[in-house]
């Protein structure tokens, strides 16, 4: 998947927790998920597990820190595409 | 330098099926605190289990932030080693729409130790129907915590930020003979206190979740 397919699916995994949906729609890689999206601490969590079932991967507690803007989201997600593919050859 | 770190989760917004899974609280609790539930599960649900050592972990890092601007919140790296929860530990005044304190002596609070790195702070959880509250101190007594919790009838996210926000300036404007007080956020989304273009030493943290909004703080510097 390109980085724009991603972002793409992201916005997606993102939307039910944020109710600034016109932020939403011009996300970028420095949009803060909770001061930008507003989306509240307590969904981070939701997010990632949804993420994880969304592009079949798990993210391991070190990139699930990372994941509070959307250019981290997109990184952690993509390099655990990655290795994925890596493993499944 | 003193602090203080709260978070409220309101119990009726959170999703008790995916808290329940391994794959969502494995995300949230460290491997060695699931022990701490053995001594609770019959009085006490596993999602609340689940959602106090969040809410411990969440004010444990805000007190933390404020000293340590680049600190990573890592929920399985802040470890609640102690947790005591008296067995009345619900409130169950279902029509609670405010509860103020200072200190948690008079409240049955949760009390419990976590640890992040080489810190040990102290908390104590407000418990009701309704939501999880927790306040973070660096002594366990709480003597000069003030707290409050509040229901409010719109959830969308910038009204619950302005809500909290004046539910902590009307008490502080009772504390302090300060006529301008507002709330800031610092560079690194710290809420800070001002009056006028003075910044007044003083700790606060604000918390908001669903129809739940909170707020502690320490006052010590400016009392004194």
């Amino acid at each position: 998947m390109t980085k724009e397919e991603i972002l793409n699916e992201l916005k997606k995994v993102i939307a039910p927790y944020t109710t600034n949906k016109e932020m939403l729609a011009g996300i970028d890689d420095n949009t803060d998920l909770i001061k930008d999206l507003k989306i509240n601490s307590a969904n981070l969590v939701d997010i990632i597990i949804d993420a994880e079932a969304k592009y079949d991967i798990e993210i391991d507690y070190d990139s699930a820190d990372k994941m509070v803007n959307v250019g981290n989201c997109i990184a952690v997600i993509s390099e655990k595409m990655k290795e994925k593919n890596e493993q499944h050859g | 330098m003193n602090s203080t770190g709260n978070d409220i989760v309101s119990l009726n917004a959170i999703d008790i099926t995916r808290t329940r899974q391994q794959r969502f609280y494995s995300k949230i609790l460290a491997g060695s605190e699931s022990i701490l539930y053995n001594q609770y599960q019959d009085d006490l649900a596993f999602e609340t289990f689940v959602w106090i050592l969040w809410s411990v972990k969440e004010s444990a890092y805000k007190f933390l932030q404020r000293t340590n601007p680049n600190l990573v919140f890592s929920p399985t790296r802040c470890f609640v080693t102690q947790l005591e929860i008296p067995v009345e530990y619900q409130i169950l005044n279902p029509s609670i729409s405010i509860l103020e304190g200072m200190g948690f002596d008079g409240h049955p609070a949760c009390k419990s130790i976590v640890t992040v790195g080489s810190e040990t702070l102290y908390s104590s959880s407000i418990i009701t129907r309704g939501f999880i509250f927790s306040v973070v101190s660096r002594d366990n007594d709480f003597e000069s915590t003030g707290w409050g919790i509040k229901r409010i009838d719109d959830a969308g996210s910038d009204n619950q930020s302005a809500e909290v926000r004046t539910f902590l300036l009307e008490k502080l404007k009772k504390e302090l003979p300060l006529h301008q007080l507002q709330v800031h956020k610092n560079a690194h989304g710290c809420p800070v206190l001002v009056n006028g273009a003075e910044k007044i030493d003083a700790c606060v943290s604000l918390a908001h979740h669903d129809h739940w909004v909170g707020y502690s703080y320490q006052l010590d510097s400016v009392m004194a």
